[in-house]
């Protein structure tokens, strides 16, 4: 079986923009939440905060209004079609496409597939539906389902690259782009593509995020240093962000034959379900518990070798639970891992989450550090004993998992370990 | 007794609220708005567009005047294609095809009618989108459609295949590639490849295409027109092998043609009554550049005879098959 390696990176996150300032916010524990403008106008709106977007403007349902950063140039007739998250993403893609260092006709080739993961989008949907109400069926914007829809992300970004290889688009919640990641890794270990693209992508505005509010899942604390706080026993809901990331998969040996940079080796990763509740994890992780288990005995591991576990810990009183539940159920031997959430800092991408994270941890085993817990203060008790860092530490990392739930107790666990 | 609009239906469309079946109903619209606040909202509709095309806009919800029809589309179409496309819509550019010229595609093209629709206040059938080609087929279709009148028929358009199918030359002898026609006019062109036989000859060393065959190719537009064009005068099936040609005048050959040339044929009939049909035609290069013109093109044709009908013999006889 063939081994796959991560060689390009790209964020447009809460966090930061680039590889760099992501690495940096992850070592000085900066947060990317800031109160949200489309919130705080509307006093009814309990939530104030999202994890910001920061250089981008797409309030506007019509995608020439938008502002982006110059050094992005979008073609109109790419632009008309895309979702707020489609620009994210083209602009996140473009960063990890330059820093693969992958030709155009690398890209565009038969034996390069791209998997996305992407919700649709909450806002271009409801202002088409709502244009097509007002004004009429044949007054609609020829690009109103391919702007919108749940596979949006895929049909846009397929063309623009002119992808020629496997592409499909990931649709399991908040396990999304780990599933998208997870068969792209099988692609390439089953030879049937050398490389694979992966991206996710979300909105990150007030439809994609404040529908949560009805299943009172988001915090509507408004001090951005206490409102995401994943493990801490005050920790009420999570904050929502949007934004990409782009990972660029590739085959070892095709990797190292053109001396390309490896962030880490992606080695395996497992999924199972909670079969439980439609919105609700499991009360003892159980689903989580076996994924973990499955993604360790994919990659030919042990939990004992496993040094960081990024977790998908989202700020949720029963999630962040039950996780901790399901992480103490497999590593039950002496040496626990480092465990912690990101969330803290970049909010819940939910589609995203999954491959932001897997970013993150590549992002620590090429710089050798383990990302701490932002704003945590009093630890749940159920974490104990495992270590819950409190600050970024510098470390010999080797191997990071990073897990992901979704709803419909879908989870997915993925395993990358530092290339030698 | 209440009124709701279709969302279905096209236009301005209201009916009474007993007879709703097969229409979709939208809640009760919002009052119409005064006079500024519709200037407004076309504002918005094309803050992408010219100030030229905004007050060109303006005048024409003001009064009707169809001469701003045309402008206002081609600010329209300026405004979805790429900037470095737009010098092209400068001056006469009725013949640019939206695709092939202006890299507008089938989507782009609903964009452009939809923003048209909606500043003329008129409706376009999807069906008919499919066949506006060029520029000219947008203008001569809005228009149309602006006026209340009806829209120009769909041309019947054949391609290389289609052409050799039903004519009776054929390669080498065959110079029309695709043709459009219409009741009014056929149109085809010719893409002179160079690799001709007769270059071989005509001449040593300085391949010209000849002036002869320059009439024979409107004749041969003329036979296909004959053939498979729409017009008052033909009222039976044509014979292929029974038209030939037998006169032109007024010849007049303005350019040279050579291997490259893209030679676009036109053709007006003049008068078709069996067993004439008399044609005026010219030809162009790209850049509209004129490149010979004929009238009274004359063919002679019969039709094919009827189920149990003898042979027709009525065709006079020509003096000689081509002119060349």
């Amino acid at each position: 079986m063939r081994n796959a390696v991560i060689t390009g990176l790209g964020f447009i996150t809460s966090i930061g923009n680039d590889k760099s300032t992501v690495a940096a916010s992850l070592r000085k524990l900066q947060h990317g939440l800031a109160p949200y403008a489309p919130f705080c106008a509307n006093p009814c709106i309990p939530v104030k905060l999202t994890g910001a977007i920061r250089d981008f403007d797409t309030l506007s349902p019509d995608a020439e209004d938008w502002i982006f950063p110059s050094r992005y140039t979008i073609r109109r007739e790419h632009l008309r079609c895309l979702a707020p998250h489609g620009l994210y993403a083209c602009c996140a893609l473009e960063q990890a496409l330059a820093d693969a260092a992958l030709s155009p006709g690398q890209v565009s080739h038969p034996s390069t597939g791209m998997f996305t993961a992407s919700a649709g989008s909450a806002s271009m949907m409801h202002h088409n539906l709502t244009r097509m109400h007002a004004s009429g069926v044949m007054r609609c914007t020829p690009m109103g389902v391919i702007n919108s829809v749940a596979g949006t992300l895929n049909f846009n970004l397929v063309a623009i690259h002119k992808i020629l290889g496997a592409t499909c688009g990931f649709s399991s919640a908040c396990a999304s782009s780990a599933h998208a990641l997870g068969y792209a890794l099988e692609e390439i270990r089953h030879a049937r593509q050398d490389r694979m693209i992966v991206v996710g992508g979300e909105d990150g505005n007030l439809e994609a995020i404040l529908p949560f509010a009805g299943m009172r899942a988001l915090s509507t604390t408004d001090d951005p240093a206490l409102a995401s706080c994943p493990f801490d026993k005050a920790r009420s809901g999570f904050v929502g962000t949007g934004g990409a990331t782009a990972m660029i998969l590739e085959e070892e040996t095709l990797a190292r034959a053109r001396q390309a940079h490896i962030y880490a080796r992606f080695t395996g990763w497992g999924q199972a379900s909670d079969g439980h509740n439609p919105a609700i994890s499991h009360p003892d992780g159980i689903g989580l518990a076996t994924s973990m288990k499955r993604c360790l005995a994919d990659a030919a591991q042990t939990p004992a070798t496993v040094d960081y576990i990024n977790a998908h810990a989202t700020s949720t009183p029963i999630g962040d639970r039950s996780e901790l539940i399901a992480i103490n159920t497999v590593f039950t031997g002496e040496k626990k891992p480092s465990v912690s959430s990101t969330k803290g800092l970049t909010g819940h991408a939910l589609s995203m989450a999954s491959i932001l994270e897997a970013a993150i941890c590549c992002i620590a085993l090429d710089e050798q550090f383990i990302p701490g817990n932002a704003h945590l203060r009093n630890p749940d008790p159920a974490a104990a004993p495992l270590p819950l860092p409190r600050t970024t530490q510098e470390s010999h990392l080797r191997t990071a998992l990073t897990n992901s739930s979704g709803f419909g107790g879908a989870n997915v666990s993925l395993l990358f370990e530092r290339a030698p | 007794m209440f009124y709701k609009k279709c969302l279905a239906c096209p236009g301005e469309i209201w009916f009474l609220g007993q007879s709703v079946q097969k229409h979709i109903l939208m809640e009760d619209l919002p009052p119409q708005g005064n006079e500024q606040a519709s200037e407004q909202a076309l504002r918005e509709s094309l803050k992408r567009c010219s100030p030229e095309t905004i007050e060109s806009a303006i005048q024409f919800r003001k009064n009707k005047n169809p001469e701003l029809a045309n402008p206002i589309i081609i600010g329209i179409l300026a405004r979805f294609i790429d900037p470095e496309q737009r010098v092209k819509l400068q001056g006469e550019c009725d013949h640019l095809r939206l695709m092939d010229d202006l890299g507008v595609d089938s989507l782009t093209m609903v964009e452009v009618i939809m923003l048209v629709e909606e500043v003329l206040h008129i409706s376009a059938e999807n069906d008919d989108l499919r066949d506006l080609r060029t520029i000219g087929d947008v203008k001569s279709y809005v228009n149309a459609v602006a006026r209340g009148i009806p829209p120009p028929t769909r041309p019947l358009r054949l391609d290389v295949a289609e052409i050799a199918d039903v004519m009776p030359h054929q390669a080498p002898f065959l110079f029309l590639q695709e043709a459009e026609l219409r009741p009014t006019e056929a149109r085809a062109t010719y893409a002179i490849s160079g690799q001709e036989y007769f270059f071989q000859g005509h001449f040593k060393d300085r391949p010209i295409f000849p002036a002869s065959l320059q009439m024979e190719a409107l004749g041969q537009l003329g036979v296909l027109y004959l053939l498979k064009g729409k017009h008052p005068g033909i009222t039976a099936p044509v014979d292929a092998s029974k038209i030939y040609f037998t006169s032109c005048g007024n010849v007049r050959n303005t350019r040279f043609c050579r291997p490259g040339d893209v030679l676009t044929l036109t053709l007006h009939p003049r008068r078709i009554k069996h067993p004439v049909a008399v044609f005026d035609g010219h030809i162009t290069t790209h850049n509209q550049e004129k490149a010979a013109r004929a009238e009274e093109i004359t063919l002679t044709f019969d039709y094919l005879p009827g189920p149990g009908e003898p042979p027709a013999h009525t065709t006079p006889q020509p003096q000689c098959e081509t002119p060349s």
